[in-house]
């Protein structure tokens, strides 16, 4: 149950962030593509940034263990990647 | 604590500033939780569980079984987060309001039909979450959530992302691109 509570806090803050970044809007998502507005990418790196120095640090100092790293299998990730980019750029979202 | 509050009601924050606030919760959601936070897979789960209930025959595979085993998850709770999250986003700005075509560019490329837009974003969302079920996680759950563990998966598939991505966005602005 704590649980569920917590996924619902921070759900409520991941959605406040994409919110407010303006990434619930297909332009924000399109131009992305277009290359003529960035703030997915320097949303999507600033998060990678923060969350990858705080959870290596973290594990460096044995509070935390990481949970299953999703796997590798090059065909599918590059596969998925590239049908789920054609669906991203056509509805936005 | 005003500036707070002004800060919280501007409609855009700076995506760097946003960006760094998903990255703390990214980094709360494995320490709390020890989970990842992810959006595709918790309607895998929900679509698994109507799947199960409708047509047990047809759902009774390798993915639903052990992939994606159908359920609440914390995911699908996450999700539900999400939504009122992004609600709550909305509403601190004032801009929350029931739309049916919402994006002015949009209406450029595409003309304002309502149902044009409901029919490319649904048949869209069901293209990207296919190619997020192969992959194996969205932009959240792998892209974001696998690249902070450095996993060579999240790298891969934003590789592939942003190359069909830019290419599609070619096909459809054409010389607007």
């Amino acid at each position: 149950m704590t649980n569920f509570i917590i996924a619902l806090i921070l759900g409520l803050f991941f959605g406040l962030t994409l919110q407010k970044a303006g990434l619930t809007k297909y332009h924000k998502i399109v131009n992305v593509f277009r290359l003529t507005d960035f703030a997915v990418l320097k949303f999507m790196m600033t998060a990678l940034i923060v969350s990858m120095t705080g959870l290596y640090s973290l594990k460096w100092m044995g509070v935390i263990t990481f949970p299953n790293v999703p796997a590798t299998y090059i065909a599918g990730n590059l596969v998925g990647g590239l049908i789920f980019g054609f669906g991203m750029a056509i509805s936005g979202y | 604590m005003d500036w707070l509050k002004e800060q919280f009601k501007k409609e855009e924050w700076s995506p760097y500033a946003a960006g760094a606030m998903l990255g703390v919760v990214g980094i709360l959601a494995v320490v709390l939780s020890n989970s990842l936070l992810g959006a595709s897979g918790a309607f895998e789960n929900i679509a698994g569980l109507i799947g199960k209930a409708v047509a047990p025959a047809a759902f009774d595979n390798i993915y639903f079984n052990f992939v994606m085993p159908p359920g609440i998850t914390w995911g699908v709770v996450l999700l539900v987060g999400v939504f009122f999250g992004g609600m709550l986003g909305a509403k601190s700005s004032g801009t929350w309001k029931l739309r049916t075509v919402s994006d002015e560019q949009w209406k450029e490329i595409a003309g304002k039909k309502w149902w044009k837009r409901w029919l490319i974003a649904f048949v869209g969302a069901i293209i990207l979450e296919y190619g997020a079920g192969i992959a194996g996680g969205c932009t959240s759950g792998l892209a974001i959530s696998g690249g902070m563990l450095l996993a060579p998966a999240a790298y891969l598939f934003i590789a592939g992302m942003f190359a069909s991505g830019i290419v599609t966005a070619w096909f459809v602005y054409g010389r607007r691109y």
